[in-house]
This record gives structure tokens, sequence and C-alpha cells, in this order.
């Protein structure tokens, strides 16, 4: 019997083989980035309703980037709000029947946290220099150097198991209730599972950016202070 | 549980292409939209702030060309009520000028009629005293006072220059001798005597009644004429009260 933490090969490329969270993270790709041309083709200075709506969205994650990492949020918003609106899409896209959210997948979930350790390293490396963001590990004594790397890591994959967790324990749930009840009931389960997709998302971002925030902490204040009197 | 690295290889690939596709389609537009408004705003804000200041600055040149106006008004009207009164004073000068020549006309008209007057009146006057003259002397006895009148004539003659009485005596023609009343022959002789005795040599006499005389007698020679009548004194009264009266008449009057 297969394990039902297995992704399934829905085709193979050559010697790649091409699994459904891909085939699925294709399809959220281009829905994210096909409707993100489509809504801001004919962008004007007087918005209307879906125009409003769009740089609400964006206007509210620069609010919160700036509110969390305490910095100017320009250099990190296509970082954190891809990675909020592709696992906001990805775990919603369970309402598709027949379609399993991506992120019910280890591999999404660990090409995430990756990409946000690399990001917190890449930021921190870029506002503080190499040797800034190498001696942030010794603070606040040197002793800690090992416990901050163990931290770094281990946040990573906290990062993973939170989203795997709970996006595979609902999706499990959902299969269950389904195989032992039958239809109607699990309603209020997905709607749960809708809510808490839409929570994990916004979890996900605002560690990315804590993480992130951590790395270039030094420099936050400074940039704060900035904003503050201008 | 087992990790398929090809997986979660792709996947990484496929977060980092949507970071790019994201920022590229979705997050750079909209940003830029976003500034794009702000600055739009910023400058409609500082067009208004310029339009205000250029309005404030607009309000305040008018309110000083309004000053302006209002100042010229005063001056303008100060001028005028400068002109207004110096032509007051001019059409005041003028009619004092006039008023004046018109009294000094009418004063000189005023003398001229009264003296135009007086000297009616006087000759009224005068014709007034020839007349009671005449009716006085009518009641005196006109023989004796040209007797009387005869005989000056004859002291008259006598005070006459050398000349005038060498005249008299050579004169070709009787020197007529005019009297009031009628000489008789005897009467006539006896004054021809008189008469040629004070112009002397043989002059010769011819009497001749002439009435107009009242009392007295004229000697009318080809050049000399004594006159001692009293119409000849009326005469000179009637002409010394017409014009001024003269020393010389009052004399002669007297």
């Amino acid at each position: 019997m297969e394990s039902p933490l297995a992704t399934h090969v829905a085709f193979h490329l050559g010697p790649v083989p091409i699994t459904t969270p891909v085939l699925t993270s294709w399809a959220i790709m281009l829905l994210l980035a096909g409707g993100g041309w489509l809504l801001t083709r004919r962008l004007v200075l007087r918005p209307g309703n879906t125009q409003a709506a769009l740089e609400l969205v964006v206007d509210t994650l620069e609010r919160q980037i700036r509110d969390t990492m305490r910095t100017e949020p320009t250099p990190y918003l296509p970082l954190v709000g891809t990675l909020f609106l592709y696992i906001f899409v990805a775990n919603w896209s369970s309402l598709v029947p027949g379609v399993e959210p991506p992120t019910g997948a280890i591999e999404t979930d660990a090409a995430l946290a990756l990409i946000v350790f690399a990001a917190a390293i890449a930021f921190g490396i870029r506002v503080r220099g190499l040797g800034g963001y190498l001696r942030s590990f010794a603070r606040p004594s040197i002793i800690m150097v090992p416990l901050n790397l163990l931290e770094n890591i281990t946040r990573t994959f906290s990062l993973v198991v939170r989203l795997f967790g709970n996006v595979m324990s609902g999706i499990f749930v959902i299969g269950i209730v389904l195989s032992l009840v039958g239809l109607l009931v699990p309603v209020p389960l997905m709607a749960l599972e809708l809510l808490t997709g839409a929570v994990q998302a916004y979890i996900f971002t605002v560690l990315a950016m804590v993480f992130i925030g951590g790395g270039i902490e030094d420099e936050a204040p400074h940039v704060a202070q900035e904003e503050s009197n201008s | 549980m087992r990790i398929d690295w090809w997986t979660l290889g792709l996947q990484t690939v496929n977060v980092l292409v949507l970071i790019w596709l994201l920022q590229h389609f979705l997050f750079k537009p909209v940003k830029a939209v976003i500034e794009a408004r702000r600055v739009a705003a910023g400058r409609v804000l500082e067009e208004a702030e310029a339009d205000r200041a250029r309005a404030q600055a607009e309000a305040a040149t008018l309110e000083a060309r309004r000053r302006d106006f209002a100042a010229e008004g005063e001056k303008i009207l100060a001028e005028a009520r400068a002109a207004a009164t110096a032509e007051r004073d001019a059409l005041l000068a003028e009619a004092r000028q006039e008023a004046a020549r018109l009294e000094a006309e009418a004063r000189a008209t005023l003398g001229r009629e009264r003296e135009a007057m007086r000297q009616a009146l006087e000759a009224q006057a005068g014709e007034l005293a020839v007349t009671i003259a005449r009716r006085l002397l009518a009641l005196l006895p006109p023989a004796q006072v040209t007797a009387a009148l005869l005989e000056a004539l004859v002291q008259e003659t006598t005070r006459l220059p050398p000349e005038a009485r060498r005249d008299l005596a050579a004169a070709p023609e009787p020197v007529v001798v005019a009297t009031a009343t009628p000489l008789s022959p005897a009467e006539q002789e006896a004054w021809r005597a008189r008469l040629r005795q004070a112009v002397g040599g043989g002059a010769d006499f011819a009497f001749r009644h002439e009435p107009a005389l009242i009392a007295g007698g004229e000697l009318q020679g080809p050049h000399t004429l004594v006159r001692r009548s009293w119409r000849a004194d009326l005469d000179r009264l009637a002409h010394a009260l017409t014009l001024a009266p003269q020393a010389g008449d009052v004399h002669q009057l007297a």
C-alpha cells in the first residue's frame, strides 16, 4: 500500500519526475502571474474597485512588513508577498475538487523554508556585511554561537513542520471523515481547513519576516528611527 | 516517509520564479502606480500651494492697486476741488471787476445825467431869472434906465483901446447905436456929441431902436461892439448860469 505521505508522480520529463505538487504549483504560478498581469495592465491614478482592492493587498503587505521588520518594506515585498500569496492560494486550492494543496507535500514546505533560510542569510549579509552577519551569531556572547547556529536550522525545520503538519493533517482529517460519513458532514471541517490555511499562510509569512528581520536587526532600529523622523 | 529531491528542487525553482513573476507583473506595477499617485498628489498639492500663494499675491496686488486707486481718486478729487475753488475765485474776481465796472459806468452815467439835469435846471433857472428880471425891469422907466446905460456905454467907449477908438472914428459907414427906447432927435444929437467926444475924430453915428435890448444900448462898429444893455447883461447872466459861473462874469454882472 502506498504511503499517504508519498507524492504522486504525474509524468516524467526525461529523467525528472513531475509530481502533482509541482503541477499544482505551476497552475498556481500561472494563476497568480496571469492574474497579476491582467489586473495590472491598465492601472490608473484614479483606481476602480478592483485596482483599489489590489492596491489594498499590496499596501497591507507593505504595512505588515514595516510593522514586523521595522524597516523599509520595498526590498522584502517580493519575497514576503509571494510567500503569503502562494501559500494562501496553495492552501485554498483544496477547494478545487481533486486537487491537493502543494503545501501538503513536505517538499514544497521544505522549499519554502529553504528560501526563507537563504533569504535571511542573504539579506543579513547585504545589510550588515559578512562580518557583521557572522558576528551576530556571537551575540550576546561567544558561547551562544553554537546555539544561534542551531537555532537557525531548527527554526527552518519548525517552519517546514508547522506548515506541513497543519495542511497535511487537515487533508487527512477531511479524507478520513469523508470516508466515514460521506457528503455534507466534512463541510464544516473544510471551512475550518480554509481558515487554517489562511492562518498558516499568515503565520508562515510573519515568521519568515521575523527570521529575516532578526538577521538585519542591528540596522532595523536605525531605519525605523529615520522613518519616525520623516 | 521519503523526500523527493526533484520535487524539492522544482518547487524551490517554482517559488523563485513566482517571486520574479509577481515582482514583475504585480508588485512593481502596483507600487509604481501608488508612487505615481503619491507624486501626482504631491504635485497637485504643490500646485495648489503655488496657486494659493499666487492668489494671495494677486489679492495683495489688487489690494495695493485698490489703495492706489483710492489715493488717486482722493488726489483727483483734491485737484478738482482746488480747480473749482480757483475757478470760483476767478469768477468772483471777474464778477467783482464787472460789478465795479458797472458801478463806475453807473456812477459816470449818473454823473452825466446829474450834470445834464443840473444844466437843464440851471438853464430853466436862467430863463426864469431873465423872465423875472424882464418883469421887474418893465416896472422901471425905460428912458431913464436907457439914459443911465447910455452914459455907461459912453464911459465904456472911453475906456476902449486907442486903436479901437480910431477904428470907430475912421469907419466909412456911420457907427450904429442901437437903443432899447426910441430917442428923440435932440437926445440923439446930444448922445452923438458925447460919443464923438469919447471916440474922438469925426466919427458919425446912426441911431436905431431895438426893443429887444430891454434897456440900454449897443455900439456896433465895423470891428468893435460895445454892449451896455440889460439884454446883454441878461445874456451874460444866462450864459453864466448855464455854464459854470466865472469870476469875470460875476465881476461883469456887478
